[in-house]
């Protein structure tokens, strides 16, 4: 098991808030720094992805390995993912119908879109399986599953050329914006949450800036000079998202994605904001980490193990807005919620690696 | 009158299926343009006078809808162009989903001759406090609608937002949807009984009629209706999950027709204006109007 490190460090910390916020209306969904900037957890996750990819797929020397072991990795990385999707969204769903039937209350039925599924069960079935149909707040893991799917074309592109990886990725991030090319939702009208057209571009950002950061110093020294820029793209977010100032998709030149601020699209603006965090407060893991001790452990723990923690997560951020529906909410609920919900995301993590301990050391005996 | 108070769904079902024919049609507009005709419709028993619906969604005007003036979609019947929709909110009823775009746009075109509808129906998860009304900014620069037809409410409420967050939030969305010329209509959240005694539920939708009135936009009132329909088929048979579901199923089937008829004894109300700018319902293109409070 790998030491605490920064990704899996930030990795846990996108994951706790991904879960607090994913709880709407709960008490400490205001503390955490999505509400305070155009982009949140999701950028940090999917960008850390992106990094892991290349930590995974190169030795610490920078050179990489067999092009046939990082294609069969991600491969099975995709499947590992893909049943993660299906798993959860099958629980969210009987927890929905059930919590429905249980209190006698339709209204229930119509949580984050799931009427869709009971009303047409057959269309909506396949599109579960098609990843076309999700549920809101349910909408990652199948932009993770299309990003790793595709993830080997830039790995392999990588290896020629990290430019020649970032241009086409980014070449597919502008196309995508000028054209409004999206995956659509079946059954139902629509698009995914996660335009993961766009959304790509974070992910190849990440594993091309892991392998400049490998090669070279150039990349540490021009992050250090920029911290500034990044504080002063961090405080005018932090301006916009208290004001609420923001462009009118209706009022914008064409094209509109350039300009706006939506989160499907992962629009500029957005991007921009992100990097800006990403060059403000990357530095700031160095300093916490030796003072925060058992919470940095704790942190790195879920960032180590992110799938299941954050489809664990994903599960108990919907119990949890069960709880708080049912109950009334108050701050007194939300604590229990929250503090449950923390402990739960601990112990998935601890799980998993003491299940993965106790079959490796069975193996060897 | 020979109306059966006792809803029998069989037949009743097949016949909502049935054209309105034309008779009833002109019956419908006659009865809408005498002033206050609907409005202030007398909650007669058994609302035997509107025959835009079919007889197991029938509920006195009163407690169906509020109205209010509809500029653009005034606008574009009378520029004989197809009047398109934005649909906004999914339904939980078995079978009721898929058919609501459908159902909405077949009674729209009964109700209005001659008149294409196109439909986009879009599903909008999250609260409308915190960054659904966002999203639904998104969807209407994406489809450029005549006219928004929104059920809101359920997800604050299921979220336990506070019913004033809710209010302003919903207030600014509709403030901007019309700044840019386009008509709203409201559908406030599903009555259902396990939700009756609830305060917070009851003051989301109170916030919804709230904002309906202040913005001046039509509203369905589905929970009024459905309350209606609930108690009118006190009696009525059981269904395999609970009494609930089955009045849910029967507001959602409803519901396109409610809505259909909401929008227009609405436009009876709305004075033909080509330009829109100059209709008094219609706020001024360029200036953003800003939610009041």
């Amino acid at each position: 098991m790998r030491d605490p490190n920064a990704i899996d460090f930030w990795r846990g910390f996108a994951l706790v808030t991904i879960f607090v916020n994913h709880i709407p209306g709960n008490t400490f969904e205001r503390y955490t720094f999505s509400q305070y900037g155009i982009s949140d957890a999701a950028e940090l996750f999917v960008f850390l992805a992106g990094w892991s990819i290349g930590i995974a797929t190169r030795r610490r020397d920078g050179t990489p390995e067999p092009a046939g072991q990082s294609v069969v990795r991600l491969l099975a990385r995709t499947v590992e993912v893909y049943r993660a999707q299906l798993t959860v969204m099958l629980l969210a769903l009987a927890l929905i119908a059930g919590s429905a039937l249980l209190l006698d209350n339709p209204l229930i039925l119509e949580w984050h879109n799931a009427g869709g599924f009971f009303a047409d069960p057959i269309q909506s079935v396949c599109g579960m399986a098609l990843m076309t149909y999700q549920l809101g707040f349910f909408n990652i893991l199948p932009l993770y599953v299309v990003l790793i799917g595709i993830a080997p074309i830039f790995v392999l592109v990588g290896r020629v050329s990290l430019i020649a990886a970032l241009a086409l990725s980014g070449a597919i991030y502008l196309a995508s914006l000028v054209f409004e090319w999206n995956v659509p939702s079946w059954p139902g009208e629509g698009d995914w949450f996660f335009d993961p057209f766009c959304w790509q571009v974070l992910l190849v950002l990440g594993f091309v800036l892991q392998g400049w950061n490998l090669r070279s110093d150039t990349l540490r020294r021009w992050s250090r000079r920029l911290i500034p820029a990044g504080v002063v793209i961090v405080i005018l977010g932090i301006a916009l998202a208290v004001t609420g100032l923001r462009p009118d998709p209706l009022m914008v030149p064409e094209p509109r994605l350039l300009f706006t601020f939506e989160k499907t699209y992962l629009t500029p603006a957005r991007l921009l904001h992100f990097l800006g965090v990403l060059l403000a407060f990357a530095p700031l893991y160095a300093f916490l980490a030796p003072r925060i001790g058992g919470v940095g452990r704790y942190l790195s723990q879920l960032g180590r193990n992110s799938l299941a923690v954050f489809s664990m997560g994903s599960i108990l951020s919907l119990i949890g807005q069960l709880v708080r529906f049912q109950t009334g909410g108050g701050v007194l609920v939300d604590m229990l919620v929250a503090g449950s919900g923390l402990v739960g995301l601990g112990f998935t993590a601890w799980f998993v690696e003491w299940r993965s301990r106790t079959k490796s050391s069975r193996a060897r005996s | 009158m020979a109306q059966p108070h006792q809803v029998v769904p069989g037949p009743v079902v097949r016949r909502a299926r049935v054209p309105v024919p034309r008779w009833a049609l002109a019956a419908l507009i006659l009865g809408a343009s005498v002033p206050g005709a609907a409005a202030e419709q007398p909650a007669d028993t058994g609302a035997g006078d509107q025959p835009g619906l079919s007889q197991e969604c029938r509920v006195p005007g009163a407690q169906l809808y509020t109205m209010a003036k509809l500029g653009a979609v005034r606008t574009a019947l009378g520029e004989n162009r197809p009047l398109r929709i934005l649909a906004i909110g999914g339904s939980a009823a078995p079978g009721a989903s898929a058919s609501y775009p459908a159902k909405l746009e077949a009674a729209l075109e009964r109700a209005l001759p001659k008149t294409d509808v196109s439909i986009d129906h879009r599903g909008l998860p999250g609260e409308i406090a915190s960054g659904a009304a966002e999203r639904l900014r998104t969807m209407v620069a994406e489809a450029e609608p005549d006219l928004v037809v929104w059920q809101v409410g359920t997800h604050d409420a299921i979220a336990r937002v506070d019913a004033d967050a809710f209010a302003s939030a919903l207030s600014e969305a509709v403030a901007w949807i019309r700044s840019h010329g386009i008509d709203v209509v409201l559908v406030d959240p599903i009555y259902t009984a396990s939700m009756a005694a609830d305060v917070d539920y009851n003051r989301i939708v109170e916030a919804v009629r709230t904002v309906a009135a202040q913005q001046q936009v039509p509203l369905v009132r589905r929970y009024e209706a459905l309350h209606y329909l609930s108690s009118r088929s006190d009696k009525s048979e059981g269904h395999m999950l609970g009494r609930q579901f089955r009045l849910n199923d029967l507001g959602l089937r409803c519901m396109a027709e409610h809505v259909a008829l909401t929008i227009a004894t609405s436009l009876m109300r709305t004075d033909p204006a080509p330009d829109p700018k100059a209709a008094p319902g219609a706020p001024p293109l360029t200036e953003p109007q800003r939610a009041p409070g």
